[in-house]
């Protein structure tokens, strides 16, 4: 576990070192490569001075680096001239609607995948097993945002039964519960459009281990031990069956935050870190776009290190294979 | 307590299972032996009513009573709860047996329900194996082989069924943890009923009192285990025991020939029994009882290849044979030990029509030698004392080796020739026509005693009288031959009947040994 502490800290550090370097390093000067020429066109010399001195560009680049460290330590991610505030701020006024959003669409998603995928490797070739297969598969076949769209024309516009853009309704005033149904009535869409792209790997992922521990021996052994069905189930087979799903979800984390993050709130015009991403390319925000990559990297490695942790209860095997 | 009775399983369209009966009362211990694949594991899985679990594609007929309840009738539930409070299984793979993310104690106790005093039984259990209690939390791959094979042990007997089936239950364990395991299995087995399958025949021999053989799925002895190890009827159960490593055998290794193969009709054993005949691939023996044991073989069993009663023979007034008795059976070798001078080339002779007896009778095959004819020596051979005045200085190697089928007149002259190259390769001999075109003086002494051994062979004997056949030879080379001889006999099924004053080599190449001493066999 330490040691794998440590791996994920000398990820971290390799990232925002790179973060460092890779402006630096390009044409034009790291003032062009983070704030685009036309933000340095425009603005007066003493803000630029301002700039230079705040990133240490008048200082040797080791002395740079530090300061660059010590700053996003203190959470200093620069500022944003679009913006008009400091990047962290930013970001923060994003980041828990990605959160929200990401966090129930993965709940929902990984609960689903596993529960019909058990349910579908222990009653293999039956109807309902080819029923759920054949669905997966067909709806693994669709990229995110089409599916997207085709929710919100279908829910949102045709039977307008929900809102079909943003987090909630800016003009009322609604108060305490209200505001909640109004926020989760805006996140049903894009969260069942989630929920929609996500499950079907995870499904995949269960039900192929489950099919593949069902034929082992200890599920045999469990049968001739006149075990409930239920335990037998869950317990000997479900249980283990979970674990490739972890290490998947790991592993998927990245992209599904972009697919998720990126296409989906785009669709729905959705507050999170997708927009933000979207919105800062659009206008060439770099600062923004730094601090944001930043943000999700550090919350990849943070979503590892939880799997990480829970993987080694499932399966105690893994602290032997290092 | 446990009833099997005309038990058939299929795999697909796979008969695994023939018809198999026995009874198992408590207290007793059966073991099933027989080669991988034979259908051992098989029968495990149908005590539990588990074939159906193991193979969607199976099917099972015939009955399976446990303290009364017909397993095969039983629904999924009534099934369910019967198993491990009647009936428990030590499964054979015990590298994945255990579940590899549960401790051992927790799949322990799993099977004892909710029951109060679980904890201390479980720990009784655990002692009484003697097993490290402070690994009792370990996860499987956590412990070693021995370990994890006490767990399944435990878990076997700690909810107190009455019967319990033991697959291979010591394989992949070092001899001194065998020995461990066998003892506590025999300690905790008392007053229930077990089944042990197993290919391992030392602990058949440790933990059983009755012993099945399983030959292709069908039962081909059925007998007492004593009984059975010491001296095996069927020609299957023969051969697994002397394929079998074991130390109080002295005779070297030997195998079955061929390779266990699907037989659709008759005897499954027919392509590998070297005393087949032609009904045995026609129709399916039963397994019926004789001398209260039970036997499929359409000949009864190993067959007495010869037999010798009451031979006497004087030479003038020196009495040399005083009513000698003596059985060679099919496969068999026996060694007859003696001094110099003390008959026993006398009795070879005698056996070959060389000697006439004075009294006495000899029976080949069963029926009484009248004759000393063709047909006689068509089955009985024999390699002389000594070889290489034997061989006649002036007949090229290939008249030699041919000289028994020109006497019998069998063949063509070609026929002849692919016949004694086919021997000569048997006994390892060149067979270019370069070596057949020599003269035997040419040859060193073990080649000689090849040529001579292949003269005996031509005619496809099914006894070797071998006098002192290595007598002449160097060790190295008396030991090729030696294996060469008990290759052949695996083979061929060949008797043999060795002569010889050397107790050592007597040792190494005889499943029996006689002494003939005063003109009399001991
Ligand atoms: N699930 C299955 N489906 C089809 N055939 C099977 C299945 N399990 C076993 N068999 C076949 O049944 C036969 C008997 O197998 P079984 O495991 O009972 O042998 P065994 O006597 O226990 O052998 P071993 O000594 O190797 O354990 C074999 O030919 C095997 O290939
Ligand atoms: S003699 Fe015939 S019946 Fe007996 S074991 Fe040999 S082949 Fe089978
Ligand atoms: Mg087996």
């Amino acid at each position: 576990m330490k040691k794998n502490i440590l791996n994920y800290l000398i990820a971290f550090f390799i990232i925002i070192s790179l973060n460092f370097f890779v402006p630096r390093l390009m044409p034009g000067g790291p003032i062009e490569a983070i704030y685009g020429s036309e933000v340095l066109l425009n603005i007066s010399p003493e803000t630029k001075e301002a700039i230079i001195s705040s990133f240490g560009l008048d200082k040797p680049l080791f002395g740079q680096y530090f300061q660059y460290l010590v700053s996003i330590l203190k959470g200093d991610f620069g500022y944003s001239f679009y913006q008009n505030s400091p990047v962290l701020k930013v970001i923060l006024n994003h980041l828990p609607w990605t959160l929200g959003l990401m966090g129930s669409a993965l709940f929902f998603s990984t609960s689903f995948g596993i529960l019909l995928g058990m349910e579908s490797g222990w009653k293999r070739g039956s109807k309902i097993d080819k029923f759920l297969l054949n669905f997966m598969i067909f709806s693994a076949s669709f990229p995110s945002f089409f599916i997207a769209i085709l929710f919100l024309i279908l829910f949102g516009i045709i039977l307008g039964l929900l809102p079909i853009q943003g987090a909630r309704s800016i003009y009322s005033n609604l108060g305490g519960m209200g505001s909640i149904v109004d926020i989760i009535k805006h996140a049903l869409l894009p969260m069942a459009s989630l929920i929609f792209v996500f499950t079907p790997s995870t499904y995949i992922i269960t039900r192929n281990s489950m099919i593949s521990n069902l034929a082992e021996p200890y599920i045999l052994l469990a049968k001739a031990k006149g075990l409930k069905e239920t335990k037998i189930k869950y317990y000997h087979a479900g249980k283990n069956s979970i674990i490739p799903v972890m290490t998947q979800t790991g592993i998927r984390f990245a992209t599904r935050l972009i697919t998720g993050a990126l296409f989906i709130e785009i669709v729905f015009s959705y507050p999170g870190m997708g927009s933000l991403i979207y919105n800062s390319i659009q206008l060439r925000d770099y600062p923004v776009l730094q601090g944001s990559l930043l943000v999700i990297t550090i919350l990849v490695l943070v979503v590892n290190i939880i799997l990480d942790f829970f993987y080694k209860k499932v399966d105690p095997r893994i602290n032997y294979a290092y | 307590m446990l009833k099997v009775e005309n038990l058939v399983t299929r795999y697909g369209e796979k008969r695994i299972l023939n018809k198999m009966s026995f009874k198992l009362d408590k207290g007793e211990t059966i073991s099933v032996i027989g080669e991988s694949g034979t259908g051992k594991s098989t029968l495990g899985f149908a005590v539990l009513g588990m074939i159906g679990e193991v193979s969607e594609n199976s099917k099972v007929e015939g009955k399976i009573e446990i303290d009364g309840f017909d397993i095969n009738k039983l629904d999924k539930e009534d099934l369910r709860k019967l198993r491990w409070k009647k009936v428990s299984i030590v499964m054979q793979n015990i590298d994945d047996a255990l579940n590899p993310t549960i401790t051992v104690y927790k799949q322990i106790e799993e099977v004892l329900d909710k029951q109060e005093n679980r904890n201390k039984k479980i720990i009784d259990i655990l002692k009484k194996i003697d097993f490290p209690l402070n690994r009792k939390d370990a996860y499987p791959h956590q412990l070693s082989m021995g370990e994890r094979q006490k767990i399944l042990i435990a878990m076997a007997f700690i909810s107190n069924p009455e019967v319990v089936v033991l697959d291979e239950p010591t394989s992949s364990l070092d001899t001194e943890t065998k020995n461990k395991i066998i003892a506590i299995i025999k300690k905790l087995s008392e007053n229930k009923a077990v089944i042990l399958l197993t290919h391992d025949i030392s602990m058949a021999k440790k933990l059983s009192n009755r012993t099945l053989v399983l030959y292709g799925g069908t039962t081909v002895e059925y007998a007492e285990t004593k009984k059975l190890f010491k001296n095996p009827r069927h020609p299957y159960s023969r051969g697994l025991i002397r394929s079998y490593p074991d130390s109080s055998r002295t005779k070297d290794l030997q195998g079955i020939r061929g390779r266990a193969e699907f037989v659709k009709t008759g005897c499954p054993f027919y392509k590998r029994c070297t005393q087949a005949i032609d009904i045995c691939s026609i129709k399916k023996p039963k397994l019926l009882k004789r001398n209260g044991s039970f036997i499929a073989c359409h000949r009864g069993g190993i067959i007495p290849l010869i037999k010798m009663e009451k031979i006497s023979k004087n030479f003038g007034k020196l009495q040399i044979l005083n009513s000698i008795n003596l059985t060679l059976f099919e496969g068999e070798t026996v060694t007859i030990l003696g001094k110099s001078g003390a008959g026993k080339t006398t009795l070879a002779k005698i056996l070959m029509g060389l000697v006439e007896k004075d009294s006495g009778n000899i029976y080949l095959e069963n029926k009484e030698v009248k004759r000393f004819d063709a047909e006689y020596y068509k089955k009985v051979q024999m390699v002389f004392q000594d070889t290489r005045s034997s061989l006649s200085h002036r007949m090229k190697i290939l008249d030699i080796v041919m000289e028994p089928l020109v006497v019998q007149d069998i063949g063509t002259r070609q026929q002849r020739t692919g016949k004694a190259k086919k021997v000569l390769s048997e006994v390892q001999l060149p067979s270019s026509r370069s070596f057949l075109n020599e003269y035997p003086h040419h040859l060193s002494g073990g080649e000689i005693q090849r040529i001579v051994i292949a003269r005996a062979l031509m005619l496809e004997p099914k006894l070797l009288i071998a006098d002192e056949p290595t007598s002449a030879l160097d060790a190295s080379v008396q030991a090729k031959i030696l294996k060469l001889l008990n290759n052949i006999q695996e083979n061929r099924g060949l008797a043999i009947l060795f002569i010889t004053h050397d107790l050592d080599l007597a040792k190494k190449v005889s499943d029996r040994i006689v002494k003939l001493e005063n003109g009399i066999i001991s």
